[in-house]
């Protein structure tokens, strides 16, 4: 009998000790994906053998909203894109406008919507380190990240009313001018929170389960990052320098003095560190403009209706908190744009988590996905 | 005689007068005392984890700059007890296709394993709920039950995140229990028992704890004991950011409350074992001898502090992976250890040779 | 021998930065806490505050500031204004009719920037503005009806009166 059983099996193929792999949903609910995003991860023990994310949950096609819209109206919906940083997107939708229908802006406003676009890097990188630890198990910093970021969302709120849909930046400037003591607040606030930088460094930074959960987890070298798409810190946590405020500066950040924070690990800690860095390089940059920023107008006068020429287009690319951010639109002459396409880079990044997390374990998706900065609502748009 | 024994004696001799009203016979039958003890027991230690699950409400919010409950009750101390009404009338949800019988009998494993481990814990001179004099060995033994609870949740739930729950847990309780061991015996080659009450007394005798000449030890055991009972950073089996719930994924209502409360137990029962062997059980800090407060009243004093730190622990660290957690195990806590042990035999041996 | 000086420095440094790290986290629990209690305690919200939309009717005139131009309407991203005017007997034109779905309303303050009439704006009183039933976020002139308060005589506003259900 025990002949009969061993004759069945092929020796050589090793079925004796071979493990099956199964696969498990990561999401669409679950704690740790934020929002809904799925992944479907084919598991061999603890071991990952595969991920594949699958999106679509937070469809909401934007992008032919945009096309039933008239210009203005767009900018709306722009929030809704990347709603953790809601002024990037603000900004990248109306420089292509501009850019479509040449509309010059008063430098005034550039300095408005730098340093706005500055404080809400801050405040999506707040929410990203809050995330990030979350993921890797420490709630803390997510309730310190938080408490700073509301200090960012009052400055936002006293300025334009809101705090998560600004609809700040428009098409020729900015909605209103800052209320005078908002210089002052502002920089209240940069003193205050340059020296919680250097807590949340404390607390995780050098702690030695911080760095063995991140350091060397999801490495990837320059070359394959390129060929991935991966855009903004998650790749200059490879090494490469990629930033769209100093290879093609937009608005005034070629008069600032400020410095590309590249990191050259290539792993989440890298990554990590990048932001944390950058966090300090906003300061310094909102500094800056809080000092050149003079007395003018705000908005640049527009004709009542705007209406892009027909088949012009027009792109433009800025360093949002995630990275590069494209806004493409043609215009045909009517008051409504005929495409208008997001490059978000939500998507790009999202796009590599298998490479990076296959051979690892279950708890290191975990690391990869919060280190990468994915927000959703950009990746379906 | 210390207050609390007193306690007990009281509740002894009310029980008596109970029996010779009843018309029973005198002396109080073993088993029947046995049962009341146990209640008792498992009222106060109840009673004590719906202050401890408050407390680490309040320390991981104040930790967090937040209130913490403050609604229900003064300082929302009855935040808990609402809670597990809440637990105990909630619907028993289940899985279809669970395995039933060790679907049901899995928390009722897990829980009365940590729980009987509270028996031998010294609470006082003399004060123990039954003193044994392998005490150590015991609530090793014991406690390490917990895990075919948490492996037997995890197979039968019928689900993938509660199974590597299970396996996970499993495979850190397993590699966590030898330092744990380790870490207890330089000690108990110093006082040569294994009578948690007499480890106790040879401190008090001996004038220092061993947490001064074991700081070692003390360490290692903390850490061990905070993995053994799954708590962060070493809570890898429910992992809530990876594995959703782990092992009780699964489970609501209250066979999740008795997860619940084995956890606390265990966190209990561990720094219990940590004040008795390492910070000297009920003497009182040597600057504060002159108060007159029983000796429990410090007991408790140094498990709260204690289990303090372990919460302090679970809010700032993130969380370990699984395979390093096993090496943080093998290749740290148990190497280190052992060269306790041999530093402590060194130190025994040319000590003794001096005498 | 260098492995184990390496083995034993690591460990130490470990702890070190263990201890750092939990240095942060006791000494925050000894601070006061950040936290708001919000049904007790409000926060203040600031003037430009988008929070509500209210329709000023002049009190002196008996009437609304709105003509009914319609530029709202189109403003909208969202089509959540809906309004119909008529000619009066005296040749102007008056708003009859008025309507702001809040449930499609995004605040994004288009109409009220739109608004040449002085007849929309925002006010940064309320922003509790849930309801149980979806159709009661539909709100005509009757519930938008807000008088700009002089400030002067700085009467009681009629703010929180009962949103009227259609």
């Amino acid at each position: 009998m025990t002949d009969l059983l061993l004759s069945q099996i092929d020796i050589n193929s090793n079925s004796l000790t071979e493990t099956d792999e199964y696969i498990v949903n990561l999401g669409p609910q679950h704690p740790a994906t934020h929002g809904v995003l799925r992944l479907v991860v084919k598991l061999d023990g603890e071991v990952v053998k595969e991920t594949m994310p699958v999106l679509g949950y937070l469809h909401r096609s934007i992008e032919k909203i945009c096309e039933n819209r008239t210009y203005p109206q767009c900018i709306t919906y722009t929030d809704r894109v990347d709603y953790a940083s809601a002024m990037s997107a603000n900004l990248a939708y109306a420089m292509a406008a501009e850019k479509l229908l040449n509309i010059e802006i008063p430098p005034r406003a550039q300095w408005l919507r730098m340093i706005f676009v500055e404080l809400q890097r801050i405040a999506s990188h707040l929410l990203w380190l809050g995330a990030f630890a979350g993921d890797l198990g420490a709630f803390t910093p997510f309730l310190y990240g938080l408490r700073e970021r509301e200090r960012v969302l009052d400055l936002f709120e006293m300025t334009c009313g809101q705090r998560l849909t600004y609809n700040y930046i428009r098409i020729g400037g900015v909605m209103i001018d800052v209320l005078p003591e908002f210089v002052e607040k502002c920089r209240l606030f940069l003193d205050y929170f340059f020296k919680k930088v250097d807590e949340y460094e404390e607390l995780l930074t050098y702690n030695p389960i911080f760095l063995e959960r991140t350091k060397g987890v999801g490495f990837i070298t320059p070359e394959e990052a390129i060929n991935w798409g991966l855009a903004g810190p998650s790749l200059r946590g490879s090494g490469v320098s990629c930033d769209i405020r100093k290879q093609q500066p937009y608005l005034f950040y070629d008069q600032i003095d400020f410095k590309e924070e590249i990191s050259y690990g290539g792993d989440c800690w890298s990554r990590y560190k990048v932001r944390m860095n950058e966090m300090r390089q906003c300061v310094s940059i909102i500094r800056q403009c809080l000092d050149h920023m003079g007395p003018g107008a705000v908005e640049a006068k527009l004709p009542p209706v705007l209406k892009g020429p027909n088949g012009q287009e027009a792109y433009s690319r800025i360093e949002s908190s995630r990275g590069e951010m494209g806004v493409y639109l043609v215009g045909n002459g009517t008051p409504k744009p005929w495409k208008c396409k997001f490059r978000c880079a939500s998507f790009n990044n999202l796009s590599v988590i298998d490479k990076l997390t296959r051979g690892w374990k279950v708890a290191d998706i975990m690391a990869v996905l919060g280190s990468l900065d994915i927000i959703i609502p950009e990746v379906d748009r | 005689m210390s207050g609390s024994l007193k306690l007990l004696k009281l509740i002894n001799v009310i029980l008596e007068h109970v029996y010779k009203f009843l018309g029973l016979t005198n002396p109080i039958p073993e088993v029947i005392n046995a049962f009341i003890t146990a209640a008792i027991s498992f009222a106060v230690i109840s009673v004590f984890v719906m202050f401890l699950v408050w407390m680490e409400r309040k320390v991981s919010a104040h930790m967090q700059s937040r209130i913490g409950p403050n609604r229900v009750g003064p300082f929302g101390l009855l935040q808990t007890l609402a809670d597990a009404i809440k637990l105990t009338t909630k619907e028993n949800m289940e899985p279809q296709k669970r395995d039933k019988i060790p679907y049901f009998i899995a928390p009722i494993i897990a829980f009365v394993a940590t729980f009987m481990g509270v028996v031998v814990i010294p609470l006082d001179k003399g004060v123990t709920i039954q003193n044994l004099n392998i005490g150590v060995l015991y609530i090793i033994a014991i406690t390490s039950f917990t895990v075919i609870g948490i492996l037997t949740a995890g197979w039968s739930s019928n689900n993938k995140f509660s199974l590597i729950g299970g396996f996970r847990s499993a495979a850190q309780i397993i590699s966590y229990e030898i330092p744990l061991v380790l870490s207890l015996v330089p000690v108990i080659m110093i006082t040569g028992t294994l009578d948690l009450q007499k480890i106790v007394e040879y401190q008090a005798h001996a004038g220092y704890w061993f947490v001064g000449p074991q700081i070692i030890g003390f360490l290692v055991f903390l850490t061990a004991s905070t993995a053994e009972s799954n708590r962060a950073p070493f809570d890898i089996p429910e992992a809530e950011s990876e594995l959703t719930g782990g092992f009780h994924t699964e489970y609501s209502g209250i066979k999740f409350a008795m997860f619940f409360l084995g956890e606390y137990i265990s966190i209990i029962i561990g720094s219990s074992v940590a004040v008795s062997v390492f910070l000297g059980g009920w003497i009182a800090p040597a600057f504060m001898n002159f108060l007159p407060v029983p000796g429990f009243f410090w007991f408790v004093i140094k498990v709260l502090l204690v289990i303090y730190l372990i919460m302090a622990f679970r809010w700032t660290f993130p969380r370990l992976r699984v395979d390093q957690l096993m090496d943080f195990g093998w290749k740290i806590l148990i190497p280190i250890a052992i060269l306790n042990i041999f530093l402590t035999g060194l130190w025994i041996l040319w000590f003794s040779k001096g005498v | 021998m260098k492995k184990i000086v390496t083995y034993f420095k690591d460990i130490i440094v470990g702890l070190v930065n263990l201890i750092l790290g939990m240095s942060v986290t006791i000494k925050y629990f000894f601070k006061k806490t950040n936290t708001q209690q919000y049904p007790e305690e409000k926060l203040p919200l600031p003037d430009r505050s988008r929070s509500l939309i209210k329709l000023i009717y002049d009190q002196e005139k008996e009437e609304f500031n709105c003509v009914a131009c319609m530029m709202c309407q189109k403003a909208c991203p969202n089509n959540c204004i809906k309004l119909e005017g008529a000619r009066m007997p005296d040749g102007k034109r008056k708003m009859i009719n008025f309507k702001l779905d809040f449930s499609t309303c995004i605040f994004c303050g288009y109409c009220v920037e739109a608004c040449g009439f002085d007849a929309l704006t925002f006010i940064p009183e309320d922003y509790e503005n849930s309801v149980y039933q979806r159709g009661s976020l539909l709100h005509d002139e009757h519930a938008l009806k807000w008088v700009r308060p002089t400030v002067a005589s700085n009467p009681p506003r009629e703010l929180n009166q009962s949103t009227q259900v259609i």
